[in-house]
């Protein structure tokens, strides 16, 4: 018999529950609030058989568009031969997470705000921007022992490898 | 004869622990979940939880919501606060429960400024009484949480319901578990239930006692001689009991200030060094012992 390409297929270790923690999931997957524009990570919980999104979304990331009674609509990127749809499918909150995908970014902009009200109270200009690494500043080497290396001449008798 | 060890390593290194609460016997998880989840599309909305757990001794009712640090308890009453009101025997029956579940409800309400609004039920106690939403608020929800409790028909947690359906909070129930539901007719005998109310069942037995045993009677319920309830006035006790409660539910901050040095309940770790010194006395205590005592065959191992 062939292999079969249902819904659920080639998942039975994608779906697994990791070692010893199968059983009961922790409540704060339960009392975790999403709002929409939020970022999630699409997790799949094997121990949940409602609201499980389709394995190709495990692992990906998505933006929340919808909001419902127990599940979330998270909107994702998915590669369709030459171009790339944006995919609104709806998942459970057990199979979501919330991502720090953008957490470095929303701090950024907190402290640049903070940086900037500061400034502008000392009444002069900052720029915020981030800088790449410039190249390393120059210095001098000390202590250091000159050494000139030469070559020393070829000696026929002594050099000859296996012996003579 | 040799044993074999029967849980041997691999055993505990594929073990999986079940959850704190769950091994200590105290929390059903499948229950939590369920009383706890709030629909997405209400956000932050807090879904609060009328939680009501018996010891031997004492009845603590709560209005608790869930969050990810930690339960957030809004009110709570215990029935050791019942001595303030008058109550001072019998601490645990249902009659106790219902005055602890009231005790809640009035002051849940005098908390968030709803008790004008919401008065309860005043009279016809025993019958199934919801509260009817006002004009200007809606009354406050929650949902009842029994613990690990079998919820039989009578059982006390009803009782605490009871009380604080009366007392003015919308908890969704229905009458079949409350004291006096007779499975044959299904319906609730109001007059059954007003009666538990009032321990009228506690009254009943103490006349039985007092007809058949009367030494018995003496000693079963000496704290109630002792305070002068018998039969006859138990029912006006806890009557004045309710008008008490209703007329001042405010919690009152016990007066006591922390003590001076933190009271240790385990035992304070030893350094290497200590542990060290401990074992050279306990050895030199073991071979002065055995130098004295010759019979003994005492190894200093």
């Amino acid at each position: 018999m062939p292999a079969g390409h249902g819904l659920r297929s080639r998942t039975r270790d994608l779906f697994a529950r990791p070692f010893r923690k199968k059983g009961y999931i922790p409540l704060t997957t339960y009392l975790r609030t999403y709002r929409i524009g939020d970022y999630v990570d699409i997790k799949v919980n094997g121990a949940v058989h409602k609201g499980m999104p389709h394995k190709f979304y495990h692992g990906r990331t998505g933006r929340v568009w919808n909001v419902t009674k127990r599940a979330i609509g998270v909107e994702v990127n998915k590669q369709v031969g030459n171009r790339i749809i944006r995919k609104r499918i709806h998942v459970r909150v057990e199979h979501v997470q919330p991502s720090r995908c953008n957490e470095e970014f929303r701090q950024r902009k907190v402290r640049n705000d903070q940086l900037k009200a500061e400034a502008k109270a000392r009444g002069e200009k900052i720029s915020t921007k981030r800088l790449p690494e410039g190249p390393k500043p120059g210095f001098k080497v000390e202590g250091a022992m000159l050494e000139t290396v030469t070559p020393i001449p070829y000696d026929v008798v002594n050099d000859l490898k296996g012996g003579y | 004869a040799f044993i074999k060890a029967q849980k041997a390593k691999p055993y505990f290194k594929r073990f999986q622990v079940k959850y704190k609460r769950r091994r200590e016997g105290k929390t059903d998880y499948r229950a939590r979940i369920r009383l706890i989840n709030q629909d997405k599309n209400k956000y932050n909305t807090p879904k609060y939880r009328f939680v009501v757990r018996f010891s031997n001794k004492d009845i603590v009712a709560q209005i608790t919501s869930a969050s990810i640090a930690g339960d957030m308890v809004l009110a709570a009453a215990y029935s050791h606060e019942l001595p303030r009101y008058g109550l001072e025997v019998g601490l645990t029956n249902y009659a106790a429960a219902y005055c602890t579940g009231l005790l809640l409800a009035r002051r849940v309400l005098k908390m968030l400024e709803m008790d004008e609004e919401y008065q309860g039920n005043l009279e016809s106690l025993g019958e199934d009484y919801s509260v009817e939403p006002a004009d200007s608020r809606r009354p406050f929800r929650a949902l009842l949480d029994v613990g690990l409790v079998r919820t039989t028909t009578g059982n006390r947690v009803f009782g605490a319901l009871k009380g604080a359906l009366d007392g003015g909070l919308d908890i969704p129930h229905s009458d079949k578990r409350f004291a006096g539901f007779s499975k044959d007719n299904k319906q609730l005998d109001a007059e059954v239930h007003r009666k538990y109310i009032f321990g009228g069942h506690v009254a009943s037995y103490m006349r039985t006692l007092m007809e058949d045993e009367p030494e018995k009677y003496q000693s079963h319920f000496s704290e109630y001689i002792k305070r002068g309830i018998g039969p006859d006035n138990l029912e006006e006790v806890y009557k004045k009991i309710h008008a008490a409660i209703l007329a001042d539910p405010t919690a009152k901050k016990t007066e006591k200030e922390p003590p001076k040095q933190h009271k240790r309940f385990n035992l304070k770790k030893l350094t290497y060094d200590e542990r060290k010194t401990k074992l050279i006395e306990r050895l030199n205590a073991l071979n002065s012992a055995a130098s004295v005592d010759e019979d003994g065959d005492e190894d200093d191992e």
